[in-house]
């Protein structure tokens, strides 16, 4: 039981780093890409669904992994507060940039929307450092590794949606290429969790509580799986909306 | 200040801004989607307009509650870890399904619904609103069946120096959840109501162009708000026998909480019979003008009421963090230092104070500005022409 859930973690994490990642990484870029909203319009459909990965890795920390949670959030402090504000900034710039009109107001909200994908990927660089031990210059290292593959995961991004399109500088790539560029982009953080794996595994909750949370969460996997699915169905092609 | 006032009024800030916006989605939610629904059985475009409309303010409002809701959720391990390492076997089940069960859901679907516009089949795209009210409405659920723990640890015993799980049911039939739980949804209900009839008057005030589609607006909101009054009003009270059992100082231990209930009470009264009157002359008061002042004056009143019931039912509990087991001061962080707690106060509640203004700002701008523009659901502009 522990190591279900210990796995479900680790799915979640690596979930996150996969596709997340690419809307980090399309945020990234955007100072640098000519096409601006078509880039936010490709991956807006996508957020949401995406982002979210991160709040059920928390909730599964704290339900399965009490103790590791506490310590780990507090023990990271000052990065999980960068971590937040960031995602807020993020957040906020893809919500507000196109609700007024006017170039100004929209380029500070992308400019927000850049900066925090810039604070997402550092602090990611923060976490992976804290919870491996690693001092803290070498948590810089790691986040600027973080934002280049999150970069790249979000320039084949385009390349895939928008193929050929300026807001991918001309390039086309395939699903294929998506999906590997998926993989390097989680590599930052499943590199760390299987050394940690035994440690993480050792400080799960009661089997009392582990079972509960099993019975209630189990059947419903295939409907989280299910409507994933349907977001890649629906918005893998097609025009680009404009909301966001 | 110390550590620990700081960290209380941290967790008191981000909480209250979280559950303005938080109510009025879970109010919101439900009127969209039974808009959505008459638009898709009668194909009206009028419908279609009101759909997009008030949806487009539902989810201006639900983006602050997203982002509050993160600083929510990591609070607990950034500032009360003692809670975690004390309650984290019992506490953290809910908070844990909550995420994975009904949050996940309703943000992957809301996601489908805002752009799924024109994209997905009219009756999938449907069904993915009542799916985004149906998951917000077990969040709801899941985070009071967390603080009722808070309010009354059932279903936990003490095991060494820490709770454990023994009774999951007692955790669900907690007596300090079943009345609180319709007590808050049904305010989430007023609080929409007020907003869409405070919309909808002010726009009618103004002699808009708009008249059948705001004397529409004006009705539901009415219906809604007098449903959600009565309904809270009503839950509320049937909550004193549950708390009087489980925590019979609530309400005298500390004055603040005691102040708060009867502000609040006073509010919720002043509300059942303010929307009564309105729905006794709905016929006629999308045409008296001079009542669109009152209409837009008490928008903000249930807004109040849930700050005062938040902290009638969260001051009330002081010092405990869970009743008579942990006290706030031995949840705290250990070794938090004001440096640290400083920093993490002046980022959260000044982000999220200036995103909160601005998307307030934002939302009445929208109001101010009618249907005539409709950024949720526009048809989208056909593809640019290939540059190479």
């Amino acid at each position: 039981m522990e190591i279900l859930w210990f796995g479900i973690l680790a799915v979640l994490l690596a979930g996150y780093f996969a596709l997340e990642g690419f809307d980090i990484g399309v945020g990234l870029l955007l100072p640098f890409t000519a096409e601006r909203d078509r880039a936010v319009g490709a991956i807006a459909p996508f957020v949401l669904a995406n982002e979210v990965w991160l709040v059920a890795v928390v909730g599964v920390l704290f339900g399965a992994f009490p103790s590791l949670e506490g310590e780990v959030l507090s023990g990271l402090y000052p990065v999980v507060v960068g971590l937040l504000v960031s995602w807020i900034l993020r957040d906020a710039g893809l919500w507000f940039r196109r609700r007024l009109d006017g170039a100004r107001w929209r380029s500070f909200w992308t400019a927000a929307v850049a900066l925090g994908s810039l604070g997402l990927a550092l602090s990611w660089g923060g976490v992976i450092a804290g919870i491996t031990g690693a001092p803290a210059l070498l948590g810089v290292v790691y986040g600027v590794v973080v934002a280049v593959l999150f970069a790249f995961h979000g320039w084949t991004f385009l390349a895939w949606r928008l193929p050929e399109e300026a807001a991918a500088q001309g390039a086309s790539r395939t699903g294929r290429a998506l999906a590997g560029s998926a993989a390097v982009a989680c590599l930052p953080i499943v590199v760390p969790l299987a050394a940690l794996a035994p440690e993480v595994v050792g400080r799960a909750a009661p089997s009392a509580t582990l079972t509960v949370l099993s019975l209630i969460v189990l059947p419903v996997v295939p409907l989280l799986a299910g409507a994933q699915i349907w977001v890649w169905r629906a918005f893998r092609r097609g025009a680009v909306p404009t909301f966001f | 200040m110390d550590v620990l006032d700081l960290a209380r009024l941290q967790f008191a800030v981000t909480g209250s801004l979280h559950f303005l916006f938080v109510a009025l989605t879970l109010g919101l939610a439900p009127l969209v989607a039974i808009m959505n629904t008459r638009y898709v059985r009668k194909g009206d475009p009028e419908l279609e307009r009101m759909t997009r409309f008030w949806g487009q303010i539902y989810v201006t409002n639900y983006a602050l509650g997203i982002v509050t809701g993160l600083v929510m959720e990591f609070q607990f391990g950034l500032s009360w870890s003692g809670l975690t390492h004390y309650a984290g076997d019992v506490f953290g089940a809910p908070l844990a399904v909550e995420t994975l069960v009904a949050f996940f859901l309703e943000s992957t679907f809301l996601g489908l619904w805002i752009f799924g516009w024109h994209k997905l089949p009219k009756r999938l795209h449907l069904a993915c609103i009542w799916l985004v009210t149906l998951t917000a409405y077990a969040s709801a659920f899941w985070i009071m069946v967390g603080n009722s723990f808070l309010q009354n640890p059932a279903g936990a015993v003490v095991r060494g120096d820490h709770l454990e799980l023994v009774d999951f049911g007692a955790l669900l039939g907690n007596p300090t959840l079943v009345m609180a739980l319709p007590h808050v949804l049904a305010a989430g209900l007023l609080t929409a109501g007020c907003v869409v009839m405070g919309a909808s008057a002010y726009q009618l005030f103004r002699r808009t162009a708009e008249q059948a589609f705001f004397t529409r607006s004006l009705r539901i909101g009415v219906v809604t708000a007098f449903a959600g009054a009565f309904l809270t009003s009503g839950f509320g009270y049937a909550q004193f026998g549950f708390v009087d059992s489980v925590q019979p100082d609530k309400w005298s231990a500390t004055p603040l909480a005691g102040t708060g209930l009867g502000s609040m009470q006073m509010i919720g009264e002043t509300m059942v019979l303010l929307t009564m009157l309105a729905l006794i002359c709905v016929k006629w008061l999308p045409r008296w003008r001079w009542a669109h002042p009152v209409l837009m004056l008490i928008t903000p009143l249930p807004f109040i009421a849930l700050i005062l019931g938040w902290i009638a039912r969260e001051v009330g509990r002081q010092p405990w963090l869970i009743y008579n087991k942990l006290t706030v001061a031995d949840a705290l962080t250990p070794g938090l230092t004001q440096g640290r707690i400083m920093l993490s106060f002046v980022a959260f509640a000044g982000v999220l104070g200036l995103l909160a203004v601005v998307d307030y700002l934002l939302i009445a701008r929208l109001v101010r500005r009618g249907p005539a523009v409709i950024a949720l659901g526009e048809q989208p502009a056909p593809q640019p022409v290939l540059t190479f």
